[in-house]
């Protein structure tokens, strides 16, 4: 056993224990942090392969960027929802398990069989180009440029996508600085409203603040956060003592 | 090393996917008025621009390859943009025949007469449903204009698909032409919550298949180094690592059975169908079928055909569940929609014969029905789209009663669309049945026509009782009544009306010119 197995049957287990804890692990959290553990033991083995340019982008973009921006968002928003168990269909879970795992038999007995043959190495892949990145660079920019020039109507989609599912625009006139502070003054609440989050225990923006007479005030959430059962966390003073 | 564009056979893609960067343009930086004329200008002097393109290219005098075509050399017939999209006869045709659907499907999208409240897409699908927001936007008549450019992101898409000659390609195609599918879908004005779900189901599959598309490709990289299409091919005849191309080959076979919808790939078929606004399934139903199996056609005759006698049972099963499923299925449907889902289900297994035989008649007698099967589904949906009541479209089967007698003309058109479906003589059904089925049986595959013969009368079965049930009954007394449209669907359907009726009684032209697009270059 060389090294470069030793390390592929180490990130390997790894990177497949990251996804499966992803798939079961309740919180999103927990399953961001999860996929994070799975990328950066598939970047371990891209490294191994003799692919450093690769091993690097995966763990700045995914690693780096886009799993810690995950993150975030269900930190500061406190998304924290848990899966609801019920089976809807009868016997659903016990069948596609059994599926699933005849299926991976299926695939990985396959796989094993060729195992046998030596891994080839960049090496010969590399040979033309004179190294990894300008190989990388010829591949990206030279033959799959047209498929290179083509991803870029898939991001102008998925931009244009997200705008269309969650951008609102007004209907009704802007309200003026006069309406607003005529408004204000009348309502029942002169100072601003409390902030929400309760320093103690829980800070995300879907947690009410509490109040100096202990309760806890509904008016200190985002208009998102106030809709029947979307309020779930309490904050009593003996809890947030705890 | 060279890396070469040619701008020439990659004109019709690149016109659409400029369009619809353009088209982005427009939504951003053009008053909220004047947006829908232009955008519909747009998009359909593309889809013209595109087409003419098309037309050039296939006809086009030039010294290439000799032998092919039996010295007859004729239209553009060459490997592009460094060998990953093969522009050939077969690409060409299936170009023509996507560009020919999408023209008379925007004609659809832009209809604006069928509902009282606007077309048929949501004010805004960014308010809730039912919410006080979304009665607003409807009140005030604003209309979403952004699925022009992603209708023309999506055809851009759909053309790259088909003439994809590397599995890389391919896949940005899949993806290019899926997004703007899964975002529209999820756009209808009326019953927005069942098209927000269909959308949701149809986003979660797709990646799934995809997923299972990626994989595939990575393994057949991995047993033969290369994703290219004629590179694989000569690969695999000279390689032991069946444990790889196997999977490999399954694989990318899910990925793509599954765009076309065929069982056991089929779920999301019925739900997308139903959910989605009724112009898009029309689009749906046709294009992305044309498009799903142009790629499998190149796949599977290209990449894998050294391999057919290791991926024939696979698809021989996958076809004749689809036949059987889908016609026993479409049988029980109570809803027009779901009905027809699930006949569009069986005809992929038709197709599919097509696929199994291998041959240059296999490939022709493929498009041929592609082209027959497409716009007889576009006609279908359209008028599908026309008979509501207060609520909407009248979906449910027993809201057709009698719809003979009301509207006699509708009722007429739609029977011929019925009976092409079902594949009786002098539509164009029979023809692409009949081509399809011989081309199978020179092919070896009778044991499968029989199946698909029998497919064919269940499935008359359910096409007749809805011909029964709208001529030969009394209508209810609060039945739905047929809604006049604006010229833009009457020359939509007139269009597949003349196609289905065309194709049937003088398809020779057409059969010469699907015969001699030949076949695809390696």
């Amino acid at each position: 056993m060389n090294g470069e197995s030793v390390v592929f049957w180490v990130s390997g287990t790894f990177a497949v224990v990251g996804a499966l804890g992803m798939v079961v692990s309740k919180k999103a959290v927990h399953s961001a942090l999860w996929v994070a553990f799975a990328m950066v033991n598939i970047a371990v083995l891209y490294f191994a392969l003799e692919a450093p340019f690769l091993g690097t982008t995966q763990i700045i973009v995914y690693t780096g960027a886009v799993m810690m921006l995950f993150l975030f968002v269900l930190m500061i928003v406190g998304v924290d929802s848990s899966d609801s168990l019920l089976e809807t269909i009868k016997g659903q879970r016990l069948l596609a398990s059994l599926f699933a795992l005849t299926f991976g038999g299926v695939i990985v007995a396959s796989i094993a069989s060729t195992l046998s043959s030596p891994s080839a190495g960049l090496a010969i892949a590399n040979a033309g180009y004179g190294g990894h990145l300008q190989a990388i660079g010829f591949l990206v920019f030279g033959t799959y440029l047209f498929a290179f020039e083509a991803l870029s109507a898939l991001l102008i989609t998925a931009a244009l996508g997200a705008m269309v599912l969650a951008h609102n625009e007004r209907w009704t006139p802007r309200k003026t600085q006069d309406q607003l502070q005529k408004e204000r003054t009348f309502s029942n609440h002169v100072t601003p409203l409390p902030a929400p989050g309760v320093l103690a225990r829980n800070n995300s923006v879907d947690t009410p603040a509490l109040l100096p007479d202990g309760t806890t005030s509904i008016e200190s959430l985002p208009n998102a956060f106030r809709g029947e059962g979307q309020v779930s966390k309490s904050n009593s003073i003996e809890e947030a003592g705890k | 090393m060279k890396v070469s564009v040619e701008y020439q056979a990659l004109a019709p893609i690149i016109i659409l996917l400029a369009s619809g960067v353009l088209s982005v343009l427009v939504e951003a930086f053009i008053p909220r008025t004047l947006r829908r004329p232009i955008q519909l200008m747009l998009v359909l002097a593309s889809i013209v621009l595109a087409f003419a393109y098309v037309v050039i290219n296939a006809t086009a005098e030039l010294a290439g390859d000799p032998l092919v075509n039996g010295g007859q050399v004729k239209g553009l017939r060459e490997l592009a943009a460094s060998g990953s999209i093969a522009i050939d006869g077969p690409g060409m045709v299936i170009q023509g025949i996507i560009l020919l659907i999408s023209f008379v499907a925007a004609l659809l999208l832009a209809e604006r007469q069928i509902d009282p409240q606007g077309d048929a897409f949501a004010s805004r699908s960014s308010t809730l449903p039912g919410s006080e927001d979304e009665r607003q936007f409807t009140a005030q008549g604003w209309l979403q204009t952004e699925i022009w450019p992603l209708y023309l992101f999506c055809v851009g898409g759909l053309l790259l698909f088909p003439v994809s000659n590397d599995f890389l390609t391919m896949f940005v195609a899949l993806e290019v032409f899926s997004l703007p599918l899964y975002l529209i879908a999820s756009m209808a004005r009326r019953r927005r919550l069942l098209s927000q779900e269909a959308a949701l189901k149809y986003f979660i599959l797709g990646a799934f298949s995809s997923a299972f598309f990626l994989f595939g490709a990575a393994l057949i990289y991995a047993a033969t180094s290369s994703v290219n299409f004629s590179t694989v091919a000569v690969a695999m005849e000279n390689s032991s690592q069946d444990g790889l191309i196997i999977p490999g080959i399954g694989m990318i076979a899910v990925g793509l059975l599954f765009k076309v919808g065929a069982v056991p790939f089929h779920q999301w078929v019925p739900d997308v169908y139903q959910g989605s606004p009724t112009p898009l399934t029309a689009f749906m139903s046709a294009a992305t079928k044309v498009a799903a199996f142009g790629a499998l056609l190149r796949v599977f005759y290209v990449a894998f055909g050294g391999m057919r006698w290791d991926w024939r049972p696979m698809m021989w099963v996958v076809a004749v569940l689809s036949m059987v499923i889908g016609s026993l299925l479409a049988v029980t449907q109570t809803d027009m929609k779901r009905m027809l889902a699930f006949s569009s289900v069986a005809h992929t297994g038709f197709i599919l014969l097509g696929v199994i035989s291998t041959s240059a008649a296999g490939l022709s007698s493929t498009l041929f029905y592609l082209l027959a099967y497409g716009f007889t589904s576009v006609g279908v949906f359209a008028i599908v789209g026309l008979v509501r009541d207060a609520s909407g479209e009248a979906t449910h089967l027993s809201q057709w009663a009698g719809l003979g007698k009301k509207s006699p003309w509708i009722a007429t058109i739609f029977a011929l669309f019925l009976l092409a479906l079902a594949g009786i003589p002098l539509t164009s059904g029979f023809t692409g049945k009949f081509a399809v089925f011989t081309a199978a049986i020179d092919g070896g595959a009778t044991p499968l026509v029989i199946v698909a013969v029998v497919a064919s009368a269940v499935a008359a079965f359910f096409y007749a009782r809805v011909i029964v049930l709208m001529f030969f009954t009394e209508p209810p007394v609060d039945g739905p009544s047929v809604v006049v449209p604006s010229a833009l669907t009457t020359v939509a359907i007139g269009t597949s009306a003349a196609f289905t009726v065309l194709l049937g009684i003088a398809p020779q032209p057409v059969l010469d010119l699907v015969i001699n697009a030949g076949l695809f270059i390696r």
